[in-house]
C-alpha cells in the first residue's frame, strides 16, 4: 500500500515509543489529508503534557477547533470523554449529573476494567461520525495495545448492558480496514526491539483488521562509500592529540548512525512485511510548527502534495 | 559533593530511568565501584538479566545468583560483588494462595471472572513478587549494598509500589459500600431491604446496574466480599515496602539519555519521587557526546595524518572524506552543545543537595568489569 492510499483511511492511530517523533508525525498527517481536501481532526489522547497547542498555536480543548479550513485539532480528555459516553448512555441529564458528581462512582469507574479505554475508544467512534479522517496520537506502544486489547476483555466481562454494545460497535470500527495502526520508531536498538516486540504481540491477537504501517523517522539515509569508511577505520587506530581525534571520532559516529537505519530498517521490514518509510531528521530545530511544517513537506512530496497546497510553510 | 562518602552512605540505591539510557550499565559500575571499596555488594535485575550479565562478561545469572571475579580490578580488603535476577516468574495466584486463610475462599477468589481480569493485568504479579524479594534480600542484612535495576518503563515507581496498587485498589470505603447496597438490593423482595436503603444509595446502584450490567455487578461484590479477609496481608506488606525505600540509606538515583524523551522522563521521575516522599539522591546522565574543538577544518588539521596511513590515496577521495570528517565534526559539536542545553532541564530542577553526573558515550560498548570500572571513575571521581 502506497503512502497516498494511507491518507484514505478513516482513522489513523498514530503509535511508537516516547520519543520517536508521533505527534508532530500525526500532525503532520492531518495536515496532508486536509491539504487533499479532507475534513481532517487530529486528537492527543488524555495526555498530562499536551503537544498540539504548540504545534498549532492555540489552545486545544476536548471539543475540536479548526486551526485551518478543513483541519481540526482536539484533546480527549477522560472526564469530558465519559461525560460524553453517559450522555449517550443515560436517558435523563439529571442521571448523568448524578453519576459525575458521585464519589463512588468515581472510585468505582476508576477500578472497573477498561472503563477509561471504552469511553475513549467511544469518543473517537463519535469524531468519525463528524470527519473524514480521524489521526489519533496515540499513548506510547505498550498502552496504545492495551487500549485496544481491552474490547476483547469487556466482551468477556460484560455479557449484556450497554457498554458490551459499545463494546461490540467499536471492536467492528477497530476491525475495519480503512483503520490504520501506523508505528513510529527511530533508529535505536531498543526503540526497535520494543517495536516489533508490541507489532507482533498485536499481530498474535489479531487487534486489528488492516496491515500496519511503519515509518523509521530520523533515519540517517546512507552515503558513506566503503573506501571512506576504511579509511575513517585506518584513522581511528593512530594516535591522535585531542583536537585531531576528535574530526575522527565525529566519522565514526556518522559512520554508525548509517549502520544502525541499515540495521533498523532491515528489522524492521522482516516484522511488518513492509520497507520501512525513511524520514530523515527534520533538521535546524525551531518551534514545534516549523518541524511540523518540514515534516508535511517531506511527506508531501511522496504523496504528491506541493509545498504550494500547505498552508503550514 | 564527595561522591564516594556518599555511595559509603548507602544501603539500597535505586536506579530509575527509561530504556536505553544504560541504566543496567550503571547499575553495574555502581556496584564494581563499591565492591572495590571493600563492600559487600549485590546487584539485582529485574528482567531481562542478560544484560545485567553481558555488562558484567558472564553467559548468564540466574536467580541463585552469581558472584563476580573482581580480581581485575584490586578490590580492597573484604569486597565482594554479587549479580542475581529477581525471579518474578511466581504469580499472583500463588500470593492470592499465602494470603488466604481458608482454602475454600482461595478457589472461590482464584475462580472469579474479576479477579481473572486482575491478575491478569491490573495486579501486574511480577512487580509484586519481584518487589517482595527485593524486600527479603535488603532485610536479610546479608550484603552491605544492594543495588537495583529497574525494569526500563516509565512506571518503574509503580512497580515498587505494587503492593500499594493491591491495598489501594480495596479502598474500604468503597468496597463497603458496595457490599453492603449488594445485599440489602439482593434482598429487595423483602419488607426491611427496602426500607433500609437512602434512596440515593438505591438511585446509584440502578443506574450501575444499567451501565455495568446485574451479571457484573454481582461479580463484581463477591469478589469484593471474598477479598475483605486477604486485605489486611497485602497492607501490613506494602507498609514494610514502604518503610524500606524510605529508609536512610536508601537513595534513588535517576539515570537518562541526553536526549528529550529520556530528559523528559527523568524530569517527571524527579517530580514522582517527590510526590511520593522517595530519597531521591541525584541524576547520571549516559552517553553525553562531548566535542570541545571549534574548528571544524580537517584538512588543514588532518591532511597529513590521513597521508600516513592511507599513502597514494586517489585526491578525489582524499578531498571527499576531509571535506566529510569536517561536516561530520560540525554537527557532532551542534549536537554536543544541543545537549547541553538539553541537560540543563533536569540541572535546574536539582537542590544543592542532589549530584548531578555524566558519563560521556564510550567509544567501545561496555560488558566487561575493567570497563565498567571506567564508567565507575566518570561517576565517583573527576570533576
Amino acid at each position: 500500500m502506497s503512502l497516498a492510499q494511507l491518507l484514505d483511511s478513516r482513522l489513523l492511530m498514530v503509535t511508537g515509543k516516547g520519543g520517536t517523533g508521533k505527534t508532530t508525525f500525526a500532525s503532520a498527517m492531518g495536515i496532508l489529508g486536509a491539504a487533499k481536501g479532507k475534513r481532517v481532526v487530529v486528537c492527543e489522547v488524555d495526555t498530562q503534557r499536551p503537544a498540539l497547542p504548540a504545534i498549532f498555536e492555540t489552545e486545544v480543548h476536548f471539543d475540536p477547533v479548526e486551526v485551518h479550513p478543513g483541519l481540526s485539532v482536539c484533546n480527549i480528555t477522560w472526564n469530558e470523554a465519559l461525560h460524553a459516553y453517559l450522555r449517550r448512555s443515560l436517558p435523563m441529564k439529571r442521571l448523568v449529573r448524578m453519576v459525575l458528581e458521585n464519589q463512588l462512582i468515581a472510585r468505582l469507574l476508576d477500578i472497573t476494567p477498561g472503563s477509561r479505554e471504552v469511553v475513549i475508544l467511544s469518543r473517537v467512534g463519535n469524531l468519525l461520525e463528524e470527519y473524514d479522517l480521524v489521526v489519533v496520537d496515540m499513548p506510547a506502544s505498550g498502552h496504545a495495545f492495551s487500549l485496544l486489547d481491552i474490547l476483547s476483555t469487556l466482551l468477556t466481562l460484560f455479557r449484556s448492558g450497554p457498554v458490551r454494545q459499545r463494546a461490540l460497535e467499536l471492536q467492528e470500527l477497530i476491525h475495519d480496514l480503512r483503520t490504520r495502526l501506523v508505528f513510529l520508531a527511530i533508529p535505536e536498538e531498543m526503540v526497535i526491539n520494543e517495536t516489533i516486540e508490541t507489532w507482533t504481540r498485536m499481530e498474535g491477537a489479531e487487534l486489528i483488521g488492516g496491515s500496519p504501517y511503519i515509518f523509521l523517522n530520523r533515519a540517517t539515509l546512507p552515503s558513506l562509500t566503503e573506501e571512506e569508511r576504511a579509511l575513517i577505520g585506518r584513522l581511528s587506530k593512530v594516535k591522535l592529540d585531542p583536537l585531531r581525534r576528535e574530526f575522527v571520532q565525529a566519522g565514526v559516529w556518522e559512520d554508525r548512525l548509517e549502520q544502525a537505519t541499515e540495521g533498523a530498517q532491515a528489522r524492521l521490514a522482516e516484522a511488518f512485511h513492509m520497507d520501512p518509510v525513511l524520514v530523515p531528521p527534520a533538521g535546524g530545530g525551531g518551534n514545534p510548527r516549523a518541524v511540523v511544517g518540514r515534516v508535511a513537506l517531506h511527506l508531501g512530496r511522496m504523496v504528491g502534495v506541493a509545498r504550494r497546497e500547505l498552508p503550514w510553510t | 559533593m564527595d561522591m564516594n562518602r556518599w555511595l559509603d552512605g548507602q544501603r539500597l540505591v535505586v536506579c530509575v530511568g527509561s530504556g536505553g539510557v544504560g541504566k543496567t550499565t550503571t547499575a553495574a559500575s555502581i556496584g564494581v565501584w563499591a565492591a572495590a571499596r571493600g563492600r559487600k555488594v549485590m546487584v539485582l535485575t529485574i528482567d531481562p538479566a542478560k544484560r545485567l550479565a553481558n555488562s558484567l562478561g558472564l553467559d548468564a545469572i540466574g536467580g541463585e545468583g552469581a558472584r563476580i571475579d573482581l580480581s581485575p580490578v584490586a578490590p580492597a580488603e573484604g569486597g565482594s560483588l554479587h549479580a542475581m535476577m529477581l525471579d518474578s516468574r511466581g504469580t499472583f495466584d500463588a500470593i492470592i494462595g499465602r494470603v488466604a486463610p481458608t482454602e475454600e475462599l482461595r478457589d472461590r477468589v482464584l475462580s472469579n471472572t474479576v479477579y481473572r481480569y486482575m491478575a491478569d493485568s491490573f495486579a501486574s504479579s511480577q512487580d509484586y513478587m519481584a518487589t517482595e524479594k527485593l524486600y527479603d534480600l535488603v532485610s536479610s542484612g546479608q550484603y552491605d549494598l544492594v543495588v537495583l535495576d529497574t525494569p526500563p518503563v516509565k512506571n518503574a515507581l509503580d512497580f515498587l509500589e505494587s503492593p500499594g496498587r493491591v491495598v489501594s485498589f480495596f479502598d474500604e470505603r468503597v468496597y463497603g459500600w458496595f457490599v453492603d447496597t449488594y445485599d440489602q438490593e439482593s434482598v429487595k423482595g423483602g419488607f426491611f431491604g427496602r426500607k433500609l436503603m437512602a434512596s440515593t444509595s438505591a438511585m446509584v446502584w440502578k443506574l450501575l446496574s444499567y451501565v455495568l450490567g446485574e451479571e457484573f455487578l454481582g461479580e463484581l461484590a463477591s469478589f469484593f466480599k471474598d477479598f475483605q479477609a486477604l486485605y489486611e496481608g497485602f497492607r501490613e506488606r506494602h507498609d514494610a515496602v514502604l518503610s524500606m525505600l524510605r529508609a536512610p540509606g536508601t537513595a534513588f538515583v535517576s539515570v537518562c539519555a541526553p536526549n528529550e524523551a529520556s530528559i523528559e522522563i527523568a524530569r517527571y521521575f524527579q517530580g514522582e519521587l517527590s510526590a511520593r516522599a522517595l530519597p531521591s539522591h541525584g541524576v547520571i546522565v549516559n552517553q553525553v557526546h562531548r566535542c570541545e574543538g571549534e574548528v571544524h577544518d580537517a584538512a588543514a588539521l588532518l591532511g597529513d595524518t590521513l597521508d600516513g596511513v592511507a599513502p597514494g590515496v586517489d585526491p578525489s577521495t582524499r578531498a571527499a572524506i576531509l571535506a566529510r570528517l569536517g561536516m561530520a565534526h560540525r554537527r557532532l559539536a551542534k549536537l554536543a552543545q544541543g545537549e547541553q542545553e538539553l541537560t540543563g532541564a533536569v540541572r535546574s530542577v536539582l537542590t544543592p543537595e542532589q549530584f548531578y553526573r555524566e558519563v560521556p558515550r564510550l567509544e567501545d560498548e561496555v560488558h566487561e568489569l575493567g570497563s565498567l570500572y571506567e564508567v565507575g571513575k566518570h561517576l565517583f571521581e573527576g570533576p
